[in-house]
């Protein structure tokens, strides 16, 4: 097949269609994802005992102190956040920019968003001292003649959040709309039929329907794209709205945007490589794709990686006195092991994408890619607690040691992002039926034409 | 979160079935009390509930309201009443004035126009009224550690009373602490009159015993030392922390602060030789480390420059040579203006030194005042006597009045086992504690605050101390357990001390006494007397045994272990070490390399023969061969607070000369996590704490800074407060008081250790320079109260705004704990409820509870307020009064604590407030000026008077 | 293959997705209004107390000055409740073997209060003064109510954050001259009344803007 051929054409439209629709309606590989389930339910339930614990005992559970007031929840807040972040970015923008390769990913890609969100957005919640008056945060009419304080990049936070939740959730509803119906009319089973039936909103594919659904769907898009720059530029303000050194820094935004992107793409690899074993999907998540994957990574990761080094040239620029001790402490200090493996785990195991083969081989990017995730991980805690653990005074100086419920809740929200996830891809076709058909039509076309 | 039920008042509770049922269980006492004295108790108890508050937003519900039946004129609800009153340290008497809401004591501070304590507090006062509190007092009297009614007892003292007449009292022995209460004196003579031939026996683990025997040995005979600081230019002080914890530190800081702030520049300049960093070394203009029996050799080669002495003692390093020269430099400048010292640990031969040099250059009479000592104890048997007789057999009853000697002791001569071949035990304290529980009679004794009593302050004041609430339970005072035993009976708790008083006033008793109880004190001080010293000077006990001198200290927390179960002064972060819930052993860095010793390392330390191991802590400008330890720990029945913390230096304790010895230090294996709330003390270039010398006497104008945000439009009032880094001694007397004013809970170790203390006011202690020869600093920082504060933009829910008059608001009901104000703060003032740390609703501490400030409850956050209650108190007043503020209607917490006046409140709108005249002086600084937060908060530089005035910060 | 759904499918679609919107903006008034409603604030109700005792009676009959018995409202924090000894300066005369006051006569006899049950009440942390609303002009009708025309006494005013807020931000149109705090139907004569009330202000100090702030009621 020729190189500008993104899947291979030796296959059936019908039969790219009975493949996707049978993923929920036959289901193979049924072993796979139960054990997978399993594990992620375990995770689950630890989340739910930590939450029971966090909410009957205290935030005290957790290893804060001050100066350390913030640590895991808000860290791993971001961090979830800019896991979101690659779904939409894939989608939208590359659907605007009309790369053709995204159908096949955009999909799963736009499931792993929502439910990274929804695990970031209940950081927020969880962190709160007294949870039960959350409702505070929003502008109503209350008793109390007092309203919420609109200058608190905590308040810009709440909205950023629930607007691109929608956003993330209308998006790829929309784009599911058309296959749901293909599901409805390959389904035997009256049960099937009517749940794909209801999901569908009664989708005919006439030509109306297709002319309105690719305005909507194209509409989104120019909606989602300048949100995912919005939504991570306002999180970094949490941080960037201090006087903190380390974080008080207009290079925040772009950095953070940069980073999400950078880590959505990893986790992207690695959930297109894990779907593409576990259902044999070779013929539409192809090499090709991993090629294209790895090399975004890497593209995403240099820029996060300009990110490092203009935070120094800033720091030793500006010459300011504090900014420049937590520096030192950053690169030397009690916590200098997160500086230094965030650098590795991001962007030296990074290197190897330079090299084909190694994106080529899906074990590869898989492993590059975990790493990726990790070093992002760890990059987020260290721009927390290095930031605030040595602040302006001396007398002020601390320390900070996770608990152990610290990591029983971030281990549990990996649960509550699986869960719900493999159960979307058992439910729903986790790849754009008619789009990669569109895809293979288009190129079939090239060949005969 | 468990919501705490709502009460509406105090009155409401008095019947409530909970409380009645709480009680019962709690205070079986209270059940006999008559029915008054019960009411008084269950509404006091009702105010524990009625404060278990701060809940969310849930409806009102309606409540009980229980109104007197018969309301006394005097009694308004919600209205505080003020008593004149006193409590004791070592005998001394601390003058305070209580506040009482709805007749329970909330609150103590210095009562002003006293003599010696002009209305100031250390943070002994500030916390003394925890003990009125403390659940684990002894709560009625006991026979064989069965409760018994005084009923009962006045039976059982009148057959006791028969054997000691048989012998007229020659095998009773009345074992005392050293006290100056009128009336007990006037008892206790009493005592001698009835049976001749008992012997009284004094337990003086606070030393003011050793430091009139070494007046005695310099003078010939004991005498109390009165040092005139308010006149001196120069002090030179040996091993003589003057500015630390104790009876005098209070008049004494007055005093030296008085004189540092001179005109434009300090008026006094301080030479220290310690051996174990203090207060007076950290404010000295020279310090040096000396170790703890080399002190002798120093004051000798001054006394040599001086002139006292010919042959100058051999051996003097190049430092310790300095230091004397420019101290002698110093004398010689201004003679008729210097004082030397000499501590406890410096020994006899120093004292007596001192005393020469003293005389020589005139000091007595000038700098120095002596007066003979109010109620002379030396004639009384030591206590190592009593363990004699008591060995040979002629004790047969013993009477201990508040002392716990079976803890403080001297481990050699162990006294419990010796007090178990006592027949007959008699205990009065308010303790059952180690000596109480051994002794065959625990006879319950009330707390000053609930007492009639009488004591002297350090110059001999006397004060009548009066109750401020009836006793909670079935206790009596000392003077009316005193009586008991000479058989009159259960009488009046004021009867004796009027007794003695009515001899005293004569026929205008009723009218001196009114006023003696209204003004807190009766006018008239012990008359200064001068003496000569004596030429000899005793040798110097050469104890050349073991490697390292180990000086015994009382502990500047807990004190000699009294106040051991006082959560407030247990989580007290001590002077230097910023280490809170326990003792350790200090050592100076030298020797921690030497020994390859970390803090918390366990070392073994071994005084001729005896040993105990605890955790050092490397203390920099401690003496290299100079180890020091704690007094106070290690206590066994302080209660549930205090009970096994730390080591017990007693038991080490040498018996002949209890504050210095020679011994050996040895690493064990092994190691414990301190709670300590300050991790780096290194100043690391930083200019948080700036300097002033005589050569440049005024800071650099601060740049000015331009601001995105309009100024802060100002009522017209706008409070400020300035910190004068120069005479702040770090004593935490302003930490103290704040707790107790605004209800900050006591978290424990593990929360101090986690980094959650919750103190509103912290004293940062840095140093500067080579951990061998620092140089120390100490900065409270309270709120900053920033215009332009960056908390206040990070509130979602406006839980913390700012008010007209510029102080910086926090609203606990409103805050939800995002916690982001607190990761916002530069100068990280506030503090987190990470759990609910407030006392158990049913806790007697409860009450302790001021009234006008809410309790915080789980999960806000809260800090300080510049006691805006206060604030608000004032400003009904003037609103009622249809005025304006005037300077001095509002004195925060912290400022009305602090002995040096080193903290001032007040408005910076007024241009004459003496707070404006601060603000305009050079040495005024703001802290972190550079990120434009424009605190209200600001700082005075210190004066560096060094006299080779080296650059330090 | 036969049709999945009927035809009407796509109305009910569109109907029940309009009935969720109705049912979730619904919720949320709802919610809101229950919070403002009479039931949370508990104006709707009349506590039963220990002595049937009529403000109607002893206020608007009687004409008795609200401070004989709540004598401790001009000096402190706290109006206070009488205490009984009031209650038997005329009852000791009038009324004196009456059933309903039996419980007064044992609380003098057994000399155990009287347990009412109060009804105008503040969560904890409000810290509330009567003494200086009374000396800047305030009266009790402001709060209280018409308590003169109340046989049984009961919540008159929600007491909520917002209604306190309501007279601070703006407290002349509240105000009144000293002697009428008490006065149950003083109303400003229409023509005088911004000049006479912004007289009565300024003659009181009040610190018109500076009473909005969080710390003149929390602390």
């Amino acid at each position: 097949m020729p190189a500008s051929d993104i899947l291979p054409v030796n296959q059936t439209i019908g039969g790219v269609s009975e493949q996707l629709t049978g993923i929920p309606l036959h289901f193979p590989a049924r072993r796979r994802w139960l054990i997978a389930m399993t594990i992620a339910s375990l995770l689950l339930a630890l989340f739910v005992v930590s939450v029971v614990a966090l909410f009957t005992r205290g935030v005290g559970i957790w290893g804060i102190n001050v100066p350390v007031t913030w640590a895991f929840a808000i860290h791993n807040y971001v961090w979830w956040l800019g896991i979101g972040h690659a779904g939409t970015l894939i989608s939208a923008l590359l659907l605007l920019t009309g790369s053709e390769w995204r159908n096949s990913l955009n999909r799963f890609a736009e499931t792993m968003t929502l439910f990274a969100v929804v695990c970031a957005g209940i950081y927020p919640v969880l962190h709160l001292g007294r949870p039960w008056y959350l409702y505070w945060m929003f502008p109503y009419p209350a008793t109390m003649g007092v309203w919420p304080q609109f200058r608190s990049p905590l308040e810009w936070d709440i909205w950023a959040v629930l607007t691109y939740l929608s956003v993330s959730v209308l998006f790829w509803y929309t784009g599911l709309i058309p296959d749901l119906a293909d599901a409805r009319d390959r389904a035997k089973k009256r049960g099937w039929q009517i749940f794909f039936g209801v999901a569908s909103l009664g989708w005919r594919g006439s030509a109306v329907h297709w002319m309105r659904w690719s305005q909507a769907y194209r509409i989104m898009a120019a909606i989602a794209v300048p949100l995912v720059v919005s939504v991570h530029s306002e999180i970094s303000l949490l941080f960037a709205a201090s006087q903190i050194p380390g974080w008080h820094s207009t290079l925040f935004p772009p950095y953070f945007v940069l980073g999400a992107a950078f880590s959505g793409f990893a986790v992207v690899s690695i959930i297109a490589v894990a779907l593409r074993t576990m259902f044999d999907l070779k013929n539409l998540v192809t090499e090709r794709h991993l090629d294209l994957l790895g090399k975004v990574l890497l593209a995403t990761g240099l820029m996060t990686a300009y990110g490092y080094v203009f935070e120094i040239f800033d720091v030793l620029y500006s010459g300011n006195a504090h900014d420049l001790q937590t520096m030192i402490d950053r690169l030397t200090g009690a916590y200098a092991w997160t500086y230094w493996s965030a650098v590795f785990f991001n962007f030296v195991v990074l290197q190897a994408l330079w090299w084909r083969p190694a994106r080529r081989t899906p074990w590869a990017l898989l492993l590059i890619s975990a790493s990726v995730v990790i070093g992002m991980w760890l990059e987020r805690y260290m721009i927390l607690v290095t930031s605030l653990y040595r602040d302006f005074l001396v007398s002020s100086w601390s320390k900070f040691t996770p608990s152990f419920w610290d990591w029983s809740t971030y281990f549990g929200t990996i649960g509550l992002f699986l869960v719900p996830f493999l159960l979307a891809i058992r439910f729903i076709p986790s790849i754009s039926i008619f789009e990669t058909e569109k895809t293979l039509a288009d190129e079939k076309e090239a060949h005969h034409g | 979160m468990t919501k705490p039920r709502q009460w509406t008042s105090l009155e409401e509770l008095e019947h409530d079935p909970a409380l009645q049922s709480w009680v019962a269980a709690e205070y079986p006492a209270a059940a006999t009390l008559e029915p008054v004295a019960r009411r008084e108790f269950i509404k006091l108890m009702a105010a524990s509930f009625a404060l278990a508050g701060l809940t969310g937003c849930e409806k009102s519900p309606f409540t009980t309201a229980l109104p007197y039946v018969d309301q006394p004129d005097a009694a308004t609800i919600g209205v505080p009443r003020y008593y004149a009153t006193a409590v004791t340290l070592d005998g001394y008497a601390q003058p305070v004035l209580a506040t009482t809401y709805d007749g329970r004591p909330t609150k103590l501070d210095g009562l002003p126009g006293h003599p010696v304590n002009k209305g100031r507090s250390d943070a002994f006062m500030q916390a003394a009224i925890l003990q009125l509190y403390d659940p684990d007092r002894a709560q009625q009297p006991s026979y064989r550690n069965e409760p018994i009614s005084w009923q009962d007892l006045v039976g059982k003292f009148s057959a006791l009373r028969d054997q000691w007449k048989a012998t007229q009292g020659a095998s009773v022995r009345l074992l005392v602490e050293p006290y100056t209460s009128p009336t007990l004196q006037r008892q206790i003579s009493e005592w001698l009159a009835e049976f001749p031939k008992t012997k009284i026996h004094l337990h003086d683990p606070t030393g003011l015993q050793d430091r009139r025997a070494l007046t005695a040995a310099a003078y010939g005979e004991p005498f109390d030392l009165h040092y005139r600081l308010d006149r001196c230019g120069t002090v030179i002080s040996f091993d003589d922390d003057f500015l630390g914890p104790g009876p005098h530190q209070v008049g004494n800081a007055i005093r030296w602060s008085e004189a540092r702030r001179g005109e434009g520049k300090p008026g006094i300049h301080l030479y220290c030789a310690e051996s174990i960093p203090g207060a007076t070394g950290a404010m000295a203009a020279m310090r040096i480390a000396v170790d703890a029996s080399r002190m002798s050799v120093l004051a000798d080669t001054l006394a040599v420059k001086i002139g006292v002495k010919a042959v100058a003692a051999p051996g003097l390093s190049k430092d310790e040579a300095l230091w004397v020269s420019r101290a002698a430099d110093a004398i010689r400048n201004a003679p008729d203006k210097a004082l030397v010292t000499s501590g406890l640990g410096a020994g006899r031969e120093t004292a007596s030194r001192v005393a020469q040099i003293n005389q020589a250059i005139g000091a007595p009479g000038r700098t120095l005042a002596f007066t003979k000592p109010a109620n002379d104890l030396s004639s009384s048997g030591s206590f190592a006597a009593l363990i004699d007789d008591i060995h040979s057999g002629a004790v047969e009853t013993l009477v201990i009045i508040n002392s716990n000697p079976a803890y403080s002791a001297p481990g050699a001569l162990n006294f419990s086992d010796t007090m178990a071949r006592v027949a007959c035990t008699i205990h009065i304290g308010q303790q059952r504690d180690e000596t109480g529980s051994l002794c065959t009679y625990q006879l319950a004794s009330t707390h000053s605050l609930e007492s009639w009593s009488d004591a002297l302050a350090v110059d001999g004041t006397a004060t009548i101390i009066q109750p401020t609430v009836t006793p909670f339970y079935d206790v009596r005072t000392d003077h009316q357990i005193i009586e008991m035993l000479l058989g009159h009976g259960d009488i009046a708790a004021d009867a004796p001390v009027k007794e003695t008083w009515r001899a005293r006033f004569g026929d205008v008793f009723e009218d001196r006494w009114r006023q003696a109880l209204h003004d807190g004190f009766v006018a008239g001080n012990s008359a200064p007397v001068i003496p000569q010293p004596q030429n000899s000077v005793e040798a110097i006990n050469a104890d050349n045994s073991g490697e390292v001198d180990v000086v015994f200290r009382l502990d500047p927390a807990v004190w000699d272990g009294r106040f051991s179960n006082v959560g407030w002064l247990q989580e007290l972060p001590k002077p230097l070490t910023t280490l809170t819930w326990d003792n350790v052993i200090t050592v100076s860095p030298g020797m921690a390399k030497r020994n390859g010793l970390d803090n918390g390392d366990h070392v073994e330390v071994a005084v001729n023969g005896r040993s105990i191991s605890g955790p050092v802590w490397i203390l920099p400008g401690q003496a290299t061969n100079t180890i020091s330890l704690a007094l106070g720990y290690g206590r066994r029945r302080a209660g549930r607070v205090g009970d096994r913390i730390g080591y017990d230096a007693y038991s080490i304790r040498p018996v002949d000369y209890p504050w210095r010895a020679r011994g050996t230090i040895l690493k064990r294996d092994g190691s414990s996590e301190l709670a300590s709330t300050q991790l780096h003390h290194r100043l690391e270039g930083f200019d948080f704490v700036r300097e002033v010398t005589e050569q440049h006497p005024a800071l650099p104008p601060p740049p000015s800074q331009a601001s995105m945000y309009p100024a802060w439009p100002s009522a017209k009032h706008a409070w400020g407060m300035v910190i004068d880094l120069d005479t702040c001694i770090g004593c935490n007397a302003c930490v103290v008081a704040c707790t107790a004013e605004n209800n900050v809970p006591v978290v424990g170790k593990d929360q101090v250790i986690a980094g959650r203390e919750m103190h509103w006011l912290r004293i940062a202690r840095y140093y500067s320079g080579e951990p061998e020869t620092p140089h120390s600093y100490f900065q409270p920082i309270p709120c900053m109260q920033c215009e332009d504060a960056p908390c206040e933009m990070g509130c979602p829910v406006h839980a913390t705004t700012h008010s007209p008059e510029g102080v910086n608001q926090m609203v606990y009901n409103r805050c939800i704990g995002t916690r982001t104000c607190s990761s916002y703060c530069p100068y990280k003032v506030r503090r987190f409820n990470f759990y609910d740390y407030r006392n158990a609703p049913e806790s007697p501490e409860q009450a302790a509870h001021n009234p006008d400030v809410t309790l915080r409850s789980r999960g806000v956050m809260e800090k300080c307020t510049y006691c805006t209650q206060r604030i608000e108190a004032a400003h009904a007043a003037a609103d009622k009064e249809g005025r304006d503020l005037r300077e001095g209607d509002i004195i925060t917490a912290c400022q009305s604590a602090c002995p040096t006046e080193a903290i001032v409140f007040g408005d910076i709108n007024d241009p004459n407030s003496k707070i404006s005249k601060l603000r305009r002086s050079g040495r005024h600084y703001a802290l972190l000026e550079e990120l434009g937060t424009r605190p209200r908060t600001t700082y005075l530089a210190r004066w560096n008077d060094s006299p080779d005035d080296t650059e330090r910060t | 293959m036969a049709q999945i759904f009927s035809p009407v499918a796509d109305t009910w679609l569109r109907l029940s997705m309009l009935a969720l919107l109705a049912l979730m903006s619904g919720t949320l008034v709802g919610a809101i209004g229950i919070a403002h409603s009479a039931y949370v604030t508990s104006t709707d109700r009349v506590p039963h107390q220990p002595v049937p005792f009529s403000h109607r009676h002893h206020v608007g009959e009687l004409g008795i000055d609200c401070r004989y018995c709540h004598a401790d409202a001009e000096k402190g924090p706290k109006a206070g409740l009488p205490p009984t000894a009031t209650c038997m300066t005329c009852h000791s005369q009038i009324w004196t073997n009456a059933a309903m006051l039996a419980p007064v006569r044992e609380s003098l006899a057994n000399h155990t209060p009287i347990p009412w049950v109060r009804v105008a009440k503040l969560p904890d942390y409000v810290f509330f003064r009567h003494d200086v609303h009374i000396a800047k002009g305030v009266g009790c009708v402001s709060c209280h109510g018409r308590i003169d025309k109340m046989p049984l006494t009961y919540r008159a005013k929600a007491f909520t954050m917002k209604f306190c807020l309501d007279c601070h931000r703006d407290p002349i149109p509240h105000l009144r001259p000293q002697d009428h705090i008490t006065d149950m139907t003083w109303t400003p004569k229409n023509k005088d009344t911004p000049a006479r009330v912004s007289q009565i202000a300024t003659h009181a100090g009040i610190r018109v803007g500076e009473l909005t702030h969080c710390y003149v009621c929390h602390r």
